[in-house]
């Protein structure tokens, strides 16, 4: 048993990172775990930036992760992992998906995207974080459907050294909540995740 | 991980559960027996809603959406009058709207339990104020509970409908964002045999119009009544359950922790390594129970009071300490700041200062780092979804009306419009003001017909509103401006849904929890009530929808333009749940001339700019297949490229 374990979600309105969260704190309520999941609703969902927190432990409070103190950064956008970057903890892991969302005032040419390696030296100079990228996009594909993108991260996820919950336990939720038919296709998903993050963290 | 439906009516007590908060509430309605719900969806409170229409027929409970707060308010107030258990829920602008009726019917007490939900949003995540209700509660002399976790906000409910029954009183029921939007483990209770059975719960209505008619003679009697009863209130709180002193008995320095603000102290403390404090947790922030802080404030030398907002419990604990010559020093709002949301940082870093102590984490070190990094990352505000009809409307309006025209609009997706590139926004104030403000607008700058003084040259103003919005308060304002013979366009942006707060039905939808209801359709409306231009468009086909437009502008008087097309997102949903495609579109690079009028212009979130390439990219996954952009396009650029996902 943990006595806390806080993980933040980003990424764009749209990309799953609700369901990513609430599966996460079923998975954490499972293991017998306190939990608090932290969401935004409304028209602060729409295709605009989001972030979702999901904590457990042995005694957890508040809904949202304070700053500089979370686990892991599960970002379903780079550049989302980078603008919630003052959550993550010295020795941090970022999960991020490689694939850019170029915002529509990048595209009118009122911002600039940063570059991947201006998004890696902050998270790993600046924050005392270490940062992994995965095309989650192009994994969701090869598993049958571009909609478990967030099933793949959540894969990846699983492999973080300290997660405190078990690869079995987690995909067992899955497994219960994705409708009969997707099944398959959802633990492919999760495999190739989780098969992403071993190669990239070295294990 | 079963459906949030069925968990909330499961009948297995002792289940530990994971809920949202606005879905525990509706758990506890249940378990207190609840015969009727009626609302208006608001965010953060319309989950509750939308569960209790979800669960409605399962349990036997009336449940209605609503025109709007204070119509669905007088239902359920109706019903507690009549001895039944009734509950509305209501975002806190939403008891603006109630206030009118919410402050005259507080004297006239109820029967049955009355439970007003009311979730507030600390930080207007998603509102257009930050309000703090139990400013409301103490003008209108209504208790409050205030929830510290998902599952205290379930119990509490219960609590509440007690309360009220008790005291024939109404109650509040305040939750913030942080509340109604947190998942938590929730441990259900037993729900009663009438919930089970699905049976419908009736009513008796006792008249007595010395009590349920407010005229002065009536009325004067209430108010030392109300009076009254809240200070018995006061007294009974200091036992109530959500209410308790904890920490080192014999502690010099206390806290007072209303609410969520508990969890955050708890936090703060645990992670500073204090343990040498009092805690006074309060669930009723107002009114505070004086026996209470008799008891806490015994042997402190300093108090802090961490809440979130307004000084409410400051307040009441001051006057209270200042009436028993303590002389302590107090602090509040000194050292926990009065706007934006409470964080745990907030929590840590008040009580640090307080107590003398470092912060354990040096937050101004991450700010400094972070700097850098706030100067790099471009914007994402919140965006018209991709194939959005109002995206289509209001490049139409934009071209009919010209860049010089004023764009009053209001309360929904639609005021996303404001944003570049549309920018079709110019006001947005409350539910219903966009007509307000138009026929406003078109007095103070062109002058109405009859007056002696009108302007030649006049101005052109197109409000925008909702569906649902223009049910909600829209109509009283579509009278005025056609009484008062306004110049004005007023587009009705008909999505056939309510899309903001998540695809509640409205009386332009016809649809309600129960089955159908009747639709009533906005153009009929217009027309009988007597504006000099109605038109039904289709937002999907721009060019029509801008000849519309033209000819609404030219029209003298006021000109209702209904651009009915379903909401994108409500539909993709449909179409995903049913394993249906739609076409994607795709950019051929040969015709683009990379003029870019489809970014920046247009701007569906699909389409993206290929720097290197100098030309217009559509991002297949975002594509929802509306065909705008080929429209918009000058050179024919856009191509459907293959059938859906
Ligand atoms: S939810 Fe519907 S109405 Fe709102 S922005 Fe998206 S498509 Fe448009
Ligand atoms: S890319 Fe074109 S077809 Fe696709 S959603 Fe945007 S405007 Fe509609």
């Amino acid at each position: 048993m943990v006595k806390e374990y806080n993980i933040v979600i980003t990424g764009v309105g749209g990309q799953g990172i609700l369901t990513a969260a609430n599966l996460l704190g079923w998975a954490a309520l499972h293991a017998g775990y306190k939990v608090r999941v932290g969401e935004v609703h409304g028209m602060s969902q729409r295709f605009g930036s989001v972030i979702a927190y999901v904590r457990f432990g042995e005694d957890v409070y508040g809904a949202m992760v304070p700053e500089g103190k979370a686990d892991v950064i599960l970002a379903f956008e780079p550049v989302e992992a980078l603008r919630y970057i003052n959550y993550l903890k010295e020795g941090g892991l970022v999960i991020a998906n490689s694939n850019p969302i170029p915002p529509v005032q990048v595209s009118m040419g009122l911002a600039t995207y940063p570059s991947m390696e201006e998004i890696k030296k902050i998270i790993e100079e600046d924050f005392k974080g270490k940062l992994i990228t995965l095309d989650a996009e192009k994994l969701a594909l090869e598993a049958g459907n571009v909609i478990t993108t967030n099933v793949v991260l959540i894969g990846a996820l699983t492999q973080t050294p300290g997660f405190p919950l078990s690869e079995e336990h987690v995909k067992e939720v899955i497994r219960l909540s994705v409708p009969k038919k997707a099944v398959d296709v959802n633990m492919k998903a999760f495999e190739l995740g989780v098969k992403a993050a071993k190669e990239l963290l070295g294990l | 991980m079963a459906k949030v439906t069925d968990i909330v009516l499961w009948d297995k007590p002792g289940e530990r559960v994971l809920l949202l908060g606005n879905h525990a509430i509706a758990r506890g309605a249940l378990e207190a027996n609840i015969a009727v719900f009626a609302a208006y969806p608001g965010t953060p409170s319309s989950e509750l809603t939308d569960t209790m229409a979800a669960v409605a027929e399962k349990a036997g409970v009336y449940m209605e959406y609503s025109t709007n707060e204070k119509v669905a308010f007088e239902t359920a107030l109706s019903a507690a009058w009549s001895g039944l258990r009734a509950m509305t829920a209501m975002k806190h602008v939403g008891l603006n709207v109630t206030a009118d009726t919410f402050l005259s019917a507080v004297g006239m007490g109820v029967e049955g339990g009355f439970v007003i939900m009311v979730a507030d949003d600390p930080s207007m995540w998603s509102s257009q104020n930050e309000q703090d209700t139990r400013v409301y509660a103490k003008f209108a002399q209504v208790p409050v509970l205030e929830p510290s976790s998902p599952h205290e906000a379930k119990e509490m409910t219960k609590y509440a409908f007690e309360l009220s029954e008790k005291f024939k009183h109404m109650v509040i029921l305040r939750t913030t964002t942080r509340i109604s939007h947190a998942r938590g483990d929730v441990v259900l209770g037993e729900l009663p045999e009438e919930i089970k059975q699905a049976k419908r719960k009736f009513g008796d209505f006792k008249k007595d119009p010395s009590r349920f008619v407010d005229v002065p003679s009536n009325a004067r009697r209430f108010h030392p009544i109300i009076l009254e009863k809240i200070e018995k209130i006061r007294e009974e709180l200091a036992e109530c359950p959500f209410n308790w002193i904890e920490g080192k008995e014999d502690a010099k320095v206390g806290i007072i922790a209303p609410g969520l603000a508990y969890s955050y102290v708890k936090e703060a403390l645990a992670w500073l390594g204090v343990d040498d404090v009092k805690i006074l947790k309060l669930g009723t922030p107002f009114p505070v129970p004086y026996k209470l802080l008799e008891k806490f404030f015994d042997g402190l030398e300093r108090v802090l009071i961490v809440e979130e907002l307004e000084p409410v419990v400051e307040e009441q604990v001051k006057v209270w300490a200042f009436d028993n010559g303590i002389r302590i020093p107090i602090h509040g709002k000194d050292y926990v700041p009065r706007v934006y949301e409470m964080t745990t940082r907030r929590a840590v870093t008040a009580i640090a200062k307080f107590l003398g102590l470092e912060t354990p984490v040096d937050f101004e070190s991450i700010d400094e780092r972070y700097k850098k990094v706030s100067a790099i990352v471009p914007p994402r505000p919140p965006s018209l979804c991709p194939a959005c009809p109002h995206r289509n409307t209001f490049y139409a309006i934009k071209k009919a009306a010209g860049p010089n025209a004023i764009f009053p609009s209001d309360i929904g997706c639609y005021t996303l419009g404001l944003l570049p590139p549309l920018k079709t926004v110019d006001t947005t104030v409350a539910m219903g003001a966009s007509i307000g403000v138009a026929h406003g607008l078109d007095v103070a700058l062109n002058g109405v017909p009859g007056e002696k003084e009108t302007k030649e040259k006049k101005k052109i103003i197109v409000a925008t509103i909702g569906d649902s919005t223009f049910f909600h308060t829209g109509l009283p304002a579509l009278a005025n401006a056609i009484y008062n013979r306004s110049n004005v366009v007023i587009v009705v942006m008909d999505n056939l849904v309510t899309a903001m707060t998540g695809d509640q039905p409205n009386p332009g939808t016809g649809d309600t929890p129960h089955g159908p209801g009747k639709r009533i359709l906005i153009e009929d409306v217009a027309k009988a009530m007597g504006a000099d231009f109605v038109e039904v468009v289709d937002p999907y086909d721009i060019k029509a929808t801008y000849e519309v437009m033209k000819k609404a502008i030219e029209t003298e008087g006021v000109s209702v333009v209904v651009a009915r097309r379903v909401c994108a997102l409500h539909r993709v949903g449909e179409m995903r749940r049913r394993g249906e495609k739609w076409p994607i579109y795709t950019v051929n690079e040969e015709k683009c001339t990379g003029c870019k009028i489809c970014i920046n212009a247009y701007g569906c979130p699909a389409i993206y700019w290929d720097a290197e390439k100098k030309k217009a990219q559509v991002n297949p996954l975002i594509c929802w297949g509306c065909g705008g952009c080929a429209q918009v396009c000058p050179f024919g650029a856009f191509e459907v490229m293959k059938e859906g996902e």
